[in-house]
Order: structure tokens, then sequence, then C-alpha cells
């Protein structure tokens, strides 16, 4: 029962994010590389978040848990990861956009800035983490 | 650490999947048990060792 809720909601969550994605898209005007990039990466993580659910629906399919104490260690380990990339690109982002770019980053850029990041970073440590064992 | 699990499993005629479903897993875990690259907790040990109608010492043999 869990597990179903836990995928009815993602799935929501999944459809609410592209919904927004696609109201950006249609209210952005002329599109840049930047504005290029802003969409890339929410699909990117959609992508991989819509795999993970795909991967649970296939299993409880099968009569299989959805996740099982080995996914779970994967998702405090990844989420750990994430953390760390958090605050490393909280400090990071606006020393590097600075410094390098000579760009100062509004508060709502870094914030962008430090969710990309740590999604990014669950999401790729999560999948290697689950494939390498 | 090396397991006996594939060894058991096909004594009994089980599948990853089927041994799976028995203990609550994902086959996944299965495979990545009988690897060896992965360290099961406790629980998880006591039941495939109880499927395979085993112990947990003679189910997992460590190398020290």
């Amino acid at each position: 029962m869990n597990n179903k809720i836990e995928i009815i909601t993602s799935i929501g969550i999944i459809i609410a994010v592209i919904v927004t994605t696609l109201f950006f898209i249609n209210n952005m005007g002329t599109i840049t590389i930047d504005k290029i990039l802003l969409i890339l990466i929410p699909i990117l993580l959609i992508s991989a978040a819509a795999f993970l659910i795909w991967d649970r629906l296939k299993n409880v399919r099968k009569g299989l848990p959805a996740a099982d104490e080995r996914l779970k260690g994967i998702g405090y380990k990844a989420s750990y990861y994430g953390f760390i990339a958090a605050i490393w690109s909280a400090v990071g982002a606006p020393l590097f956009y600075g410094i390098v770019l000579d760009y100062e980053l509004t508060g709502h850029e870094s914030s962008a800035v430090v969710v990309l990041i740590s999604g990014l970073t669950f999401i790729l440590s999560y999948l290697i983490l689950a494939r390498r064992g | 650490m090396k397991t006996r699990i594939k060894e058991l499993r096909a004594r009994y005629d089980l599948t990853q999947e089927d041994l799976a479903r028995k203990v609550g897993v994902r086959r996944e875990t299965i495979l990545f048990l009988e690897k060896g690259k992965y360290n099961p907790s406790l629980k998880l040990a006591h039941d495939i060792a109880q499927v395979l109608q085993t112990t947990i010492d003679e189910l997992f043999i460590f190398d020290d």
C-alpha cells in the first residue's frame, strides 16, 4: 500500500513539474542558450525520476517490493552526497560566478544552482550506486 | 565475503526472482548478494537461510 501511495505521489509530482516546464516554455519568448539549459536540466531530472518510478512499477507488477533494504541504503547514501553537494554549491557557485565569470548571482539564481546541483548529484549517485552495488 | 546462495538456490530449483519473492526483496539484491557485493542485514540473512533450509554460518563464507 505504501509503495502504491509513493508511486502515485511521484507520478503526480512529475506531471506537475512537466506542466510547469511547459508553461515556462510557452511564456519564455525568445529562446537563448541559457534558457535552453534551464529547460534541459529539469527535463534531465524528470527523465531520471520517471526511470526510477518505471523501475519500481516493474517490480511491483512482478510481485516484488518497489524498494528493499539495499535500495533504502542507497537512497540514504545518495541523499548524503546530495546534501554535501548542496553545501558546496551554496559556497562555491557565488565564488565561481564572481571570480571566473565576473557576475554576481542573485539570491534566486543561487537557490536554483543549489537545487539543480544537489538534485543532479542525488539522481546520478542513486543510479550509479543502484547499478554498481 | 562469499556466499553459497547460488549453489543452494540451484539445489532447490529456485530462480533469483523466486528467492527474492520469498524473502521480500528485489531480484537485484539477490544478484548482488550472490556476487558478494552486498552485506545483508541480519534479518535478510536469516530469512534467506530459512528459505534455503540452512544456517547463516553455512550460507556466508568469510575470508578471514
